[in-house]
Protein backbone atom coordinates (compact mmCIF):
# COMPACT_ATOMS: atom_id res chain seq x y z
CA UNK A 1 0.00 0.00 0.00
CA UNK A 2 1.16 3.55 -0.69
CA UNK A 3 2.11 5.74 2.28
CA UNK A 4 -0.86 8.07 1.94
CA UNK A 5 -3.31 5.21 1.51
CA UNK A 6 -1.96 3.49 4.61
CA UNK A 7 -2.25 6.62 6.73
CA UNK A 8 -5.78 7.18 5.43
CA UNK A 9 -6.72 3.62 6.22
CA UNK A 10 -5.38 4.03 9.76
CA UNK A 11 -7.43 7.21 10.15
CA UNK A 12 -10.59 5.51 8.85
CA UNK A 13 -10.12 2.65 11.29
CA UNK A 14 -9.67 5.04 14.19
CA UNK A 15 -12.98 6.65 13.26
CA UNK A 16 -14.53 3.18 12.96
CA UNK A 17 -13.06 2.32 16.37
CA UNK A 18 -11.38 -0.90 15.25
CA UNK A 19 -8.36 -2.19 17.18
CA UNK A 20 -7.73 -5.46 15.35
CA UNK A 21 -8.95 -7.27 12.27
CA UNK A 22 -11.70 -9.27 13.98
CA UNK A 23 -13.36 -6.13 15.40
CA UNK A 24 -16.50 -4.78 13.90
CA UNK A 25 -16.66 -1.06 13.21
CA UNK A 26 -19.28 1.61 13.72
CA UNK A 27 -20.45 0.81 10.19
CA UNK A 28 -21.18 -2.66 8.95
CA UNK A 29 -18.88 -4.78 6.83
CA UNK A 30 -15.42 -4.09 8.28
CA UNK A 31 -14.92 -7.46 9.99
CA UNK A 32 -11.70 -9.30 9.15
CA UNK A 33 -10.14 -6.39 7.31
CA UNK A 34 -6.87 -5.06 8.72
CA UNK A 35 -7.50 -2.60 11.56
CA UNK A 36 -5.30 -0.17 13.51
CA UNK A 37 -2.84 -2.75 14.89
CA UNK A 38 -2.26 -4.47 11.55
CA UNK A 39 -2.06 -1.21 9.61
CA UNK A 40 0.31 0.52 12.05
CA UNK A 41 2.59 -2.51 11.90
CA UNK A 42 2.50 -2.45 8.12
CA UNK A 43 3.25 1.28 8.12
CA UNK A 44 6.31 0.75 10.32
CA UNK A 45 7.50 -2.07 8.06
CA UNK A 46 7.14 0.25 5.07
CA UNK A 47 9.42 2.71 6.81
CA UNK A 48 6.86 5.45 7.46
CA UNK A 49 8.07 7.59 10.36
CA UNK A 50 6.45 6.86 13.74
CA UNK A 51 5.54 10.51 14.25
CA UNK A 52 3.76 10.65 10.86
CA UNK A 53 1.83 7.53 11.78
CA UNK A 54 0.96 9.09 15.12
CA UNK A 55 -0.17 12.45 13.86
CA UNK A 56 -1.46 11.91 10.32
CA UNK A 57 -2.84 8.45 10.99
CA UNK A 58 -3.86 7.99 14.59
CA UNK A 59 -4.77 11.27 16.19
CA UNK A 60 -5.90 13.71 13.50
CA UNK A 61 -9.09 11.72 12.96
CA UNK A 62 -10.17 12.14 16.59
CA UNK A 63 -11.54 15.51 15.49
CA UNK A 64 -13.92 13.67 13.18
CA UNK A 65 -14.94 11.45 16.09
CA UNK A 66 -15.62 14.53 18.22
CA UNK A 67 -17.76 16.06 15.49
CA UNK A 68 -19.76 12.89 15.06
CA UNK A 69 -20.36 12.79 18.81
CA UNK A 70 -21.45 16.41 18.80
CA UNK A 71 -24.04 15.82 16.08
CA UNK A 72 -25.37 12.81 17.97
CA UNK A 73 -24.30 10.31 15.32
CA UNK A 74 -21.74 8.75 17.69
CA UNK A 75 -22.58 7.55 21.16
CA UNK A 76 -20.21 7.35 24.11
CA UNK A 77 -19.19 3.73 23.41
CA UNK A 78 -18.30 4.76 19.86
CA UNK A 79 -15.97 7.50 21.19
CA UNK A 80 -14.51 4.97 23.58
CA UNK A 81 -13.91 2.48 20.77
CA UNK A 82 -12.00 5.13 18.81
CA UNK A 83 -9.97 6.07 21.88
CA UNK A 84 -9.13 2.39 22.36
CA UNK A 85 -7.99 2.14 18.74
CA UNK A 86 -5.67 5.14 19.18
CA UNK A 87 -4.33 3.63 22.41
CA UNK A 88 -3.58 0.31 20.70
CA UNK A 89 -1.71 2.12 17.94
CA UNK A 90 0.25 4.17 20.45
CA UNK A 91 1.30 1.03 22.31
CA UNK A 92 2.99 -0.18 19.13
CA UNK A 93 4.54 3.19 18.34
CA UNK A 94 5.83 4.02 21.83
CA UNK A 95 9.10 2.04 21.68
CA UNK A 96 9.81 3.56 18.27
CA UNK A 97 9.18 7.08 19.52
CA UNK A 98 11.48 6.67 22.49
CA UNK A 99 15.14 7.10 21.78
CA UNK A 100 17.00 4.79 24.11
CA UNK A 101 19.72 5.82 26.49
CA UNK A 102 19.68 9.61 26.40
CA UNK A 103 20.67 11.53 29.48
CA UNK A 104 17.71 12.83 31.47
CA UNK A 105 16.78 16.41 30.83
CA UNK A 106 14.83 16.54 34.07
CA UNK A 107 11.63 15.34 35.63
CA UNK A 108 8.27 16.20 34.08
CA UNK A 109 5.10 15.45 36.04
CA UNK A 110 1.99 15.16 33.90
CA UNK A 111 -1.67 14.54 34.75
CA UNK A 112 -5.21 14.91 33.55
CA UNK A 113 -6.92 17.00 36.19
CA UNK A 114 -9.62 15.93 38.62
CA UNK A 115 -12.98 14.97 37.10
CA UNK A 116 -11.56 14.42 33.62
CA UNK A 117 -11.00 11.01 32.03
CA UNK A 118 -9.55 12.04 28.67
CA UNK A 119 -5.99 10.83 28.30
CA UNK A 120 -5.15 10.36 24.63
CA UNK A 121 -3.67 13.83 24.23
CA UNK A 122 -1.84 13.68 27.54
CA UNK A 123 -0.38 10.27 26.65
CA UNK A 124 0.94 11.59 23.36
CA UNK A 125 2.60 14.49 25.11
CA UNK A 126 4.09 12.08 27.67
CA UNK A 127 5.52 9.82 24.98
CA UNK A 128 7.02 12.72 23.04
CA UNK A 129 8.58 14.06 26.22
CA UNK A 130 10.09 10.68 27.02
CA UNK A 131 11.36 10.52 23.48
CA UNK A 132 13.03 13.89 23.93
CA UNK A 133 14.81 12.69 27.07
CA UNK A 134 12.62 13.87 29.94
CA UNK A 135 11.90 11.62 32.89
CA UNK A 136 8.12 11.58 32.82
CA UNK A 137 6.03 10.88 35.90
CA UNK A 138 2.56 10.21 34.51
CA UNK A 139 -0.14 10.30 37.17
CA UNK A 140 -2.95 9.24 34.84
CA UNK A 141 -6.46 10.68 34.73
CA UNK A 142 -8.84 12.25 37.23
CA UNK A 143 -5.97 13.22 39.52
CA UNK A 144 -6.82 15.39 42.53
CA UNK A 145 -4.83 18.58 42.94
CA UNK A 146 -3.37 17.38 46.25
CA UNK A 147 -1.81 14.34 44.60
CA UNK A 148 -0.31 16.39 41.80
CA UNK A 149 1.26 18.76 44.31
CA UNK A 150 2.60 15.93 46.48
CA UNK A 151 4.21 14.35 43.44
CA UNK A 152 5.85 17.55 42.27
CA UNK A 153 7.21 17.98 45.76
CA UNK A 154 8.42 14.41 46.12
CA UNK A 155 10.32 14.49 42.81
CA UNK A 156 11.35 18.08 43.10
CA UNK A 157 10.15 18.33 39.53
CA UNK A 158 11.05 21.42 37.50
CA UNK A 159 8.15 20.85 35.08
CA UNK A 160 4.44 20.13 35.43
CA UNK A 161 1.94 19.55 32.62
CA UNK A 162 -1.81 19.60 33.11
CA UNK A 163 -4.41 18.31 30.70
CA UNK A 164 -8.18 18.91 30.56
CA UNK A 165 -10.62 18.25 27.73
CA UNK A 166 -13.82 19.46 29.33
CA UNK A 167 -14.84 23.05 29.85
CA UNK A 168 -16.03 21.96 33.27
CA UNK A 169 -12.75 20.39 34.39
CA UNK A 170 -10.30 22.96 33.01
CA UNK A 171 -11.33 25.07 36.00
CA UNK A 172 -9.66 22.52 38.25
CA UNK A 173 -6.25 23.59 36.93
CA UNK A 174 -6.70 26.73 38.93
CA UNK A 175 -6.70 24.76 42.14
CA UNK A 176 -3.44 23.01 41.24
CA UNK A 177 -1.64 26.29 40.64
CA UNK A 178 -2.95 27.78 43.88
CA UNK A 179 -1.83 24.64 45.71
CA UNK A 180 1.64 24.92 44.24
CA UNK A 181 1.85 28.49 45.49
CA UNK A 182 0.69 27.49 48.96
CA UNK A 183 3.27 24.71 49.09
CA UNK A 184 5.94 27.20 48.07
CA UNK A 185 6.70 25.28 44.88
CA UNK A 186 5.44 27.68 42.26
CA UNK A 187 8.76 29.42 41.67
CA UNK A 188 10.76 26.25 41.12
CA UNK A 189 8.18 24.52 38.90
CA UNK A 190 7.22 25.63 35.40
CA UNK A 191 3.64 24.80 34.51
CA UNK A 192 2.22 24.24 31.05
CA UNK A 193 -1.34 23.31 30.23
CA UNK A 194 -3.09 21.72 27.27
CA UNK A 195 -6.26 20.14 25.97
CA UNK A 196 -8.78 21.38 23.43
CA UNK A 197 -10.78 23.89 25.51
CA UNK A 198 -7.72 25.59 27.03
CA UNK A 199 -5.96 28.61 25.54
CA UNK A 200 -3.11 31.02 26.23
CA UNK A 201 -5.67 33.48 27.61
CA UNK A 202 -6.85 30.87 30.04
CA UNK A 203 -3.27 30.03 30.99
CA UNK A 204 -2.64 33.70 31.76
CA UNK A 205 -5.85 33.91 33.73
CA UNK A 206 -4.96 31.07 36.10
CA UNK A 207 -1.29 31.94 36.24
CA UNK A 208 0.18 29.03 34.29
CA UNK A 209 3.41 29.66 32.40
CA UNK A 210 2.34 28.40 29.02
CA UNK A 211 -0.47 26.95 26.95
CA UNK A 212 0.55 24.37 24.35
CA UNK A 213 -1.52 23.41 21.32
CA UNK A 214 0.22 20.12 20.88
CA UNK A 215 3.20 18.02 21.87
CA UNK A 216 5.57 19.87 19.57
CA UNK A 217 4.72 23.15 21.22
CA UNK A 218 5.75 21.69 24.58
CA UNK A 219 9.12 20.68 23.22
CA UNK A 220 9.69 24.14 21.70
CA UNK A 221 8.73 25.76 24.97
CA UNK A 222 11.04 23.49 26.96
CA UNK A 223 13.90 24.19 24.59
CA UNK A 224 13.37 27.93 25.01
CA UNK A 225 12.99 27.59 28.79
CA UNK A 226 16.14 25.52 29.27
CA UNK B 1 -27.75 -15.33 19.60
CA UNK B 2 -28.82 -17.51 16.73
CA UNK B 3 -32.20 -16.59 15.26
CA UNK B 4 -34.58 -18.93 13.48
CA UNK B 5 -37.31 -17.24 11.42
CA UNK B 6 -40.68 -18.80 12.11
CA UNK B 7 -42.92 -17.63 9.29
CA UNK B 8 -42.66 -20.45 6.74
CA UNK B 9 -45.02 -22.66 8.68
CA UNK B 10 -48.05 -24.28 7.10
CA UNK B 11 -50.04 -24.14 10.29
CA UNK B 12 -50.49 -20.46 9.34
CA UNK B 13 -53.47 -20.43 6.91
CA UNK B 14 -51.85 -18.10 4.34
CA UNK B 15 -48.73 -20.28 4.27
CA UNK B 16 -50.83 -23.44 4.00
CA UNK B 17 -52.25 -21.99 0.80
CA UNK B 18 -48.78 -21.17 -0.52
CA UNK B 19 -47.75 -24.78 0.01
CA UNK B 20 -50.91 -26.31 -1.44
CA UNK B 21 -50.88 -24.14 -4.57
CA UNK B 22 -47.08 -24.34 -4.93
CA UNK B 23 -46.91 -20.53 -5.02
CA UNK B 24 -43.18 -20.10 -5.61
CA UNK B 25 -43.29 -16.29 -5.66
CA UNK B 26 -44.93 -15.92 -2.27
CA UNK B 27 -42.75 -18.61 -0.72
CA UNK B 28 -39.62 -16.82 -1.88
CA UNK B 29 -40.92 -13.49 -0.67
CA UNK B 30 -41.29 -14.95 2.83
CA UNK B 31 -37.81 -16.41 2.60
CA UNK B 32 -36.21 -13.21 1.33
CA UNK B 33 -37.78 -10.77 3.80
CA UNK B 34 -36.89 -12.97 6.76
CA UNK B 35 -33.38 -13.51 5.49
CA UNK B 36 -32.92 -9.77 5.01
CA UNK B 37 -34.14 -9.14 8.56
CA UNK B 38 -31.10 -11.06 9.78
CA UNK B 39 -32.36 -14.60 10.33
CA UNK B 40 -29.62 -17.19 10.80
CA UNK B 41 -31.97 -20.02 9.81
CA UNK B 42 -35.31 -20.10 8.03
CA UNK B 43 -37.69 -22.59 9.57
CA UNK B 44 -39.56 -24.66 6.96
CA UNK B 45 -42.63 -26.51 8.19
CA UNK B 46 -44.93 -27.70 5.41
CA UNK B 47 -47.28 -29.88 7.45
CA UNK B 48 -50.70 -28.61 6.37
CA UNK B 49 -52.47 -31.06 8.65
CA UNK B 50 -54.80 -32.19 5.86
CA UNK B 51 -52.66 -33.99 3.28
CA UNK B 52 -51.03 -37.40 3.39
CA UNK B 53 -47.50 -38.20 4.54
CA UNK B 54 -46.44 -38.38 0.90
CA UNK B 55 -47.93 -34.90 0.34
CA UNK B 56 -45.80 -33.50 3.16
CA UNK B 57 -42.70 -35.22 1.79
CA UNK B 58 -43.32 -33.75 -1.68
CA UNK B 59 -44.03 -30.32 -0.24
CA UNK B 60 -40.82 -30.38 1.82
CA UNK B 61 -38.75 -31.31 -1.24
CA UNK B 62 -40.40 -28.56 -3.24
CA UNK B 63 -39.98 -25.87 -0.57
CA UNK B 64 -36.34 -26.70 0.18
CA UNK B 65 -35.42 -26.79 -3.50
CA UNK B 66 -37.19 -23.51 -4.31
CA UNK B 67 -35.83 -21.55 -1.36
CA UNK B 68 -32.23 -22.55 -1.67
CA UNK B 69 -32.18 -21.65 -5.37
CA UNK B 70 -32.69 -18.01 -4.38
CA UNK B 71 -31.77 -17.47 -0.74
CA UNK B 72 -28.44 -18.17 1.00
CA UNK B 73 -29.72 -18.51 4.57
CA UNK B 74 -29.55 -22.09 5.91
CA UNK B 75 -32.83 -23.87 6.56
CA UNK B 76 -34.31 -25.35 9.69
CA UNK B 77 -36.15 -28.42 8.43
CA UNK B 78 -39.16 -28.76 10.65
CA UNK B 79 -41.48 -31.75 10.92
CA UNK B 80 -42.75 -34.19 13.50
CA UNK B 81 -42.34 -36.93 10.88
CA UNK B 82 -38.81 -38.36 10.49
CA UNK B 83 -39.47 -39.31 6.85
CA UNK B 84 -40.29 -35.70 6.03
CA UNK B 85 -37.09 -34.59 7.77
CA UNK B 86 -35.13 -37.12 5.71
CA UNK B 87 -36.69 -35.84 2.48
CA UNK B 88 -35.83 -32.24 3.35
CA UNK B 89 -32.25 -33.13 4.24
CA UNK B 90 -31.78 -35.08 1.02
CA UNK B 91 -33.11 -32.19 -1.06
CA UNK B 92 -30.44 -29.82 0.22
CA UNK B 93 -27.62 -28.65 -2.02
CA UNK B 94 -25.01 -29.37 0.66
CA UNK B 95 -25.64 -26.27 2.73
CA UNK B 96 -25.90 -26.63 6.51
CA UNK B 97 -29.35 -27.21 7.95
CA UNK B 98 -30.86 -27.65 11.37
CA UNK B 99 -33.01 -30.76 11.92
CA UNK B 100 -36.16 -29.82 13.83
CA UNK B 101 -36.82 -32.08 15.76
CA UNK B 102 -36.73 -35.22 17.84
CA UNK B 103 -38.31 -35.78 21.21
CA UNK B 104 -37.12 -37.96 24.06
CA UNK B 105 -39.03 -41.09 23.01
CA UNK B 106 -37.29 -44.19 21.64
CA UNK B 107 -39.39 -44.44 18.53
CA UNK B 108 -38.54 -40.90 17.48
CA UNK B 109 -34.95 -40.86 18.63
CA UNK B 110 -34.04 -44.04 16.76
CA UNK B 111 -35.13 -42.50 13.49
CA UNK B 112 -34.07 -38.86 13.84
CA UNK B 113 -30.68 -39.08 15.56
CA UNK B 114 -29.28 -41.36 12.81
CA UNK B 115 -30.29 -38.65 10.31
CA UNK B 116 -28.16 -36.14 12.20
CA UNK B 117 -25.33 -38.67 12.07
CA UNK B 118 -25.81 -39.49 8.38
CA UNK B 119 -26.02 -35.89 7.18
CA UNK B 120 -23.64 -34.44 9.74
CA UNK B 121 -26.13 -31.72 10.70
CA UNK B 122 -27.25 -30.44 14.11
CA UNK B 123 -30.62 -31.33 15.54
CA UNK B 124 -33.22 -29.93 17.91
CA UNK B 125 -34.22 -32.15 20.83
CA UNK B 126 -37.52 -31.38 22.53
CA UNK B 127 -37.78 -31.81 26.30
CA UNK B 128 -40.72 -34.20 25.98
CA UNK B 129 -41.22 -37.93 26.30
CA UNK B 130 -43.74 -40.57 25.20
CA UNK B 131 -46.43 -39.02 27.36
CA UNK B 132 -46.08 -35.47 26.12
CA UNK B 133 -44.69 -32.33 27.72
CA UNK B 134 -43.68 -32.98 31.34
CA UNK B 135 -44.93 -30.49 33.91
CA UNK B 136 -41.74 -30.43 35.97
CA UNK B 137 -38.17 -29.34 35.41
CA UNK B 138 -36.78 -32.72 36.51
CA UNK B 139 -38.90 -34.63 34.02
CA UNK B 140 -37.99 -32.27 31.16
CA UNK B 141 -34.30 -32.63 31.93
CA UNK B 142 -34.78 -36.43 32.09
CA UNK B 143 -36.28 -36.38 28.58
CA UNK B 144 -33.24 -34.45 27.38
CA UNK B 145 -30.87 -36.91 29.10
CA UNK B 146 -32.44 -39.65 27.03
CA UNK B 147 -31.71 -37.65 23.89
CA UNK B 148 -28.13 -37.25 25.08
CA UNK B 149 -27.66 -41.03 25.42
CA UNK B 150 -28.96 -41.74 21.93
CA UNK B 151 -26.76 -38.99 20.53
CA UNK B 152 -23.75 -40.50 22.30
CA UNK B 153 -24.55 -43.93 20.81
CA UNK B 154 -24.71 -42.36 17.37
CA UNK B 155 -21.61 -40.24 17.95
CA UNK B 156 -23.49 -36.98 17.53
CA UNK B 157 -21.59 -34.39 19.58
CA UNK B 158 -23.29 -32.19 22.17
CA UNK B 159 -22.31 -29.06 20.25
CA UNK B 160 -24.63 -30.34 17.52
CA UNK B 161 -27.62 -30.56 19.82
CA UNK B 162 -30.13 -27.75 20.41
CA UNK B 163 -32.36 -28.51 23.40
CA UNK B 164 -35.82 -27.00 23.42
CA UNK B 165 -37.07 -26.68 27.03
CA UNK B 166 -40.59 -26.06 25.63
CA UNK B 167 -42.85 -23.18 26.44
CA UNK B 168 -46.43 -23.43 27.65
CA UNK B 169 -48.81 -20.50 28.12
CA UNK B 170 -48.56 -18.79 31.48
CA UNK B 171 -52.24 -17.86 31.19
CA UNK B 172 -53.28 -21.48 31.73
CA UNK B 173 -50.65 -22.39 34.34
CA UNK B 174 -48.87 -19.57 36.07
CA UNK B 175 -45.89 -21.79 36.98
CA UNK B 176 -44.98 -22.53 33.38
CA UNK B 177 -42.77 -19.49 32.74
CA UNK B 178 -40.52 -20.48 35.59
CA UNK B 179 -40.50 -24.17 34.60
CA UNK B 180 -39.10 -23.21 31.19
CA UNK B 181 -36.54 -20.80 32.64
CA UNK B 182 -35.33 -23.31 35.22
CA UNK B 183 -35.18 -26.05 32.61
CA UNK B 184 -32.93 -23.80 30.52
CA UNK B 185 -30.65 -23.21 33.46
CA UNK B 186 -30.49 -26.89 34.40
CA UNK B 187 -29.79 -28.00 30.82
CA UNK B 188 -27.08 -25.37 30.40
CA UNK B 189 -25.46 -26.57 33.62
CA UNK B 190 -25.53 -30.27 32.77
CA UNK B 191 -24.77 -30.11 29.07
CA UNK B 192 -22.53 -27.10 28.73
CA UNK B 193 -21.68 -27.59 25.06
CA UNK B 194 -25.28 -27.97 23.93
CA UNK B 195 -27.35 -25.08 22.59
CA UNK B 196 -30.70 -24.05 24.01
CA UNK B 197 -33.43 -23.06 21.60
CA UNK B 198 -36.97 -21.93 22.23
CA UNK B 199 -40.01 -20.54 20.46
CA UNK B 200 -40.82 -17.34 22.27
CA UNK B 201 -44.40 -16.32 21.64
CA UNK B 202 -46.30 -19.27 23.10
CA UNK B 203 -45.69 -17.99 26.62
CA UNK B 204 -48.09 -15.05 26.25
CA UNK B 205 -50.97 -16.93 24.62
CA UNK B 206 -54.28 -15.60 25.90
CA UNK B 207 -52.85 -12.47 27.54
CA UNK B 208 -52.99 -8.76 26.64
CA UNK B 209 -49.88 -6.78 25.60
CA UNK B 210 -48.18 -9.89 24.31
CA UNK B 211 -45.16 -8.03 22.97
CA UNK B 212 -44.24 -6.80 26.45
CA UNK B 213 -44.73 -10.26 27.88
CA UNK B 214 -42.69 -11.87 25.09
CA UNK B 215 -39.75 -9.48 25.29
CA UNK B 216 -39.55 -9.79 29.08
CA UNK B 217 -39.56 -13.57 28.78
CA UNK B 218 -36.89 -13.46 26.11
CA UNK B 219 -34.63 -11.30 28.30
CA UNK B 220 -35.00 -13.69 31.22
CA UNK B 221 -34.45 -16.75 29.06
CA UNK B 222 -31.24 -15.30 27.60
CA UNK B 223 -30.00 -14.62 31.11
CA UNK B 224 -30.79 -18.24 32.01
CA UNK B 225 -28.77 -19.54 29.06
CA UNK B 226 -30.90 -19.41 25.93
CA UNK B 227 -28.68 -18.93 22.86
CA UNK B 228 -31.09 -19.58 20.00
CA UNK B 229 -34.63 -18.33 19.44
CA UNK B 230 -37.41 -19.25 17.04
CA UNK B 231 -39.29 -16.02 16.50
CA UNK B 232 -40.77 -13.45 14.17
CA UNK B 233 -37.56 -11.86 12.93
CA UNK B 234 -39.57 -9.03 11.37
CA UNK B 235 -40.75 -7.93 14.80
CA UNK B 236 -38.47 -5.11 16.01
CA UNK B 237 -39.54 -5.61 19.63
CA UNK B 238 -38.25 -9.16 19.69
CA UNK B 239 -35.13 -8.57 17.62
CA UNK B 240 -34.45 -5.46 19.72
CA UNK B 241 -34.90 -7.52 22.88
CA UNK B 242 -32.18 -9.89 21.69
CA UNK B 243 -29.76 -7.02 21.02
CA UNK B 244 -30.61 -5.51 24.40
CA UNK B 245 -30.01 -8.75 26.26
CA UNK B 246 -26.75 -9.37 24.41
CA UNK B 247 -25.47 -5.94 25.40
CA UNK B 248 -26.54 -6.36 29.03
CA UNK B 249 -24.89 -9.80 29.11
CA UNK B 250 -21.64 -8.16 28.02
CA UNK B 251 -21.49 -9.93 24.69
CA UNK B 252 -21.73 -6.82 22.49
CA UNK B 253 -18.43 -4.93 22.59
CA UNK B 254 -18.95 -1.19 22.66
CA UNK B 255 -22.70 -1.90 22.26
CA UNK B 256 -22.07 -1.90 18.51
CA UNK B 257 -24.85 -4.29 17.51
CA UNK B 258 -27.38 -2.74 19.86
CA UNK B 259 -26.69 0.80 18.63
CA UNK B 260 -26.59 -0.22 14.98
CA UNK B 261 -29.88 -2.09 15.25
CA UNK B 262 -31.74 1.04 16.33
CA UNK B 263 -29.77 3.31 14.00
CA UNK B 264 -30.78 1.23 11.00
CA UNK B 265 -34.50 1.33 11.77
C1 LIG C 1 -12.15 10.28 22.97
C2 LIG C 1 -13.11 11.17 23.72
C3 LIG C 1 -13.71 10.68 24.88
C4 LIG C 1 -13.33 9.33 25.48
C5 LIG C 1 -12.00 9.51 26.24
C6 LIG C 1 -11.17 8.24 26.26
C7 LIG C 1 -9.76 8.50 26.61
N1 LIG C 1 -9.11 7.45 27.05
O1 LIG C 1 -9.22 9.59 26.50
C8 LIG C 1 -14.55 9.07 26.43
C9 LIG C 1 -15.59 8.24 25.72
C10 LIG C 1 -14.22 8.39 27.77
C11 LIG C 1 -15.12 10.46 26.60
C12 LIG C 1 -16.00 10.78 27.63
C13 LIG C 1 -16.60 12.02 27.74
N2 LIG C 1 -16.51 13.05 26.85
CO1 LIG C 1 -15.24 13.12 25.42
N3 LIG C 1 -14.27 13.27 23.83
C14 LIG C 1 -13.42 12.48 23.23
C15 LIG C 1 -12.97 13.13 21.90
C16 LIG C 1 -13.78 12.48 20.77
C17 LIG C 1 -11.51 13.03 21.52
C18 LIG C 1 -10.50 13.58 22.52
C19 LIG C 1 -9.14 13.20 22.04
O2 LIG C 1 -8.60 12.18 22.46
N4 LIG C 1 -8.59 13.95 21.07
C20 LIG C 1 -7.32 13.64 20.39
C21 LIG C 1 -6.11 14.18 21.18
C22 LIG C 1 -4.84 13.81 20.46
O3 LIG C 1 -6.23 15.57 21.23
P1 LIG C 1 -6.19 16.43 22.58
O4 LIG C 1 -6.74 15.64 23.69
O5 LIG C 1 -6.75 17.74 22.32
O6 LIG C 1 -4.63 16.56 22.88
C23 LIG C 1 -3.71 17.34 22.13
C24 LIG C 1 -3.64 18.80 22.57
O7 LIG C 1 -4.82 19.28 23.15
C25 LIG C 1 -2.48 18.86 23.49
N5 LIG C 1 -2.65 18.49 24.90
C26 LIG C 1 -3.59 17.75 25.51
N6 LIG C 1 -3.31 17.61 26.79
C27 LIG C 1 -2.17 18.25 27.02
C28 LIG C 1 -1.44 18.42 28.18
C29 LIG C 1 -0.28 19.16 28.16
C30 LIG C 1 0.52 19.32 29.38
C31 LIG C 1 0.13 19.75 26.95
C32 LIG C 1 1.35 20.56 26.95
C33 LIG C 1 -0.57 19.59 25.79
C34 LIG C 1 -1.72 18.83 25.82
O8 LIG C 1 -1.60 17.97 22.91
C35 LIG C 1 -2.32 16.82 22.46
C36 LIG C 1 -1.58 16.19 21.33
O9 LIG C 1 -1.52 17.01 20.19
C37 LIG C 1 -13.35 14.63 22.15
C38 LIG C 1 -13.67 15.44 20.90
C39 LIG C 1 -12.45 16.17 20.37
N7 LIG C 1 -12.38 16.26 19.09
O10 LIG C 1 -11.60 16.64 21.12
C40 LIG C 1 -14.56 14.47 23.07
C41 LIG C 1 -14.94 15.60 24.02
C42 LIG C 1 -13.68 16.20 24.64
N8 LIG C 1 -15.73 14.90 25.04
C43 LIG C 1 -16.77 15.59 25.44
C44 LIG C 1 -17.71 15.14 26.40
C45 LIG C 1 -18.92 16.02 26.62
C46 LIG C 1 -17.52 13.94 27.11
C47 LIG C 1 -18.43 13.39 28.22
C48 LIG C 1 -18.92 14.41 29.24
C49 LIG C 1 -19.59 12.66 27.55
C50 LIG C 1 -20.68 12.21 28.48
N9 LIG C 1 -21.86 12.75 28.25
O11 LIG C 1 -20.47 11.40 29.35
C51 LIG C 1 -17.52 12.32 28.88
C52 LIG C 1 -16.73 12.91 30.06
C53 LIG C 1 -15.91 11.90 30.77
C54 LIG C 1 -14.98 12.56 31.72
N10 LIG C 1 -15.38 12.70 32.99
O12 LIG C 1 -13.90 12.99 31.34
C55 LIG C 1 -16.83 16.94 24.75
C56 LIG C 1 -16.40 18.10 25.67
C57 LIG C 1 -17.31 19.30 25.53
C58 LIG C 1 -16.95 20.39 26.46
N11 LIG C 1 -17.19 21.58 25.98
O13 LIG C 1 -16.49 20.22 27.55
C59 LIG C 1 -15.94 16.70 23.49
C60 LIG C 1 -15.25 17.97 22.96
C61 LIG C 1 -16.86 16.11 22.42
C62 LIG C 1 -17.91 17.07 21.89
N12 LIG C 1 -17.65 17.64 20.74
O14 LIG C 1 -18.93 17.26 22.50
N13 LIG C 1 -14.68 11.31 25.62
Amino acid sequence: METQELLDRIAINVVQGRVEAEDEGFDEGFENQPAVIELVEEALENGISPSDILIKGLTSSMTVVGEKFETGEYLIPDMLASAEAVGAGMDILTPHLLKAGIESKGKFVIATVSGDLHDIGKNIVAIMLKGAGYEVVDLGVDVPASRIIETVKKHNAPYLGLSALLTTTMRNMDEVIDGLKEAGLRNQTKVCIGGAPTSQDFADQIGADKHCNDAFAVLDWLKAAA
Amino acid sequence: MITIAEKINATIPSVKKIIETRDRGKLLELARTQSKAGADYLDVNVGTGTGSRQDEIDSMRWAVTMIQEEVETPLCIDSADPDVLAAGLAARDGRPALINSTKGSDEHLNKVVPLAREYGQPLVGLAMDEEGIPATVTARVAACSKIVSTCAENRVGMDNVFFDPLVLPVSTDVKQGLVTLETIRALKEQFQKAHIVMAVSNVSFGLPERRIFNTAFLHMAIFAGLDTAILDVLNPDLMGAIKTAEAIMGRDRHCRKYARFWRNR
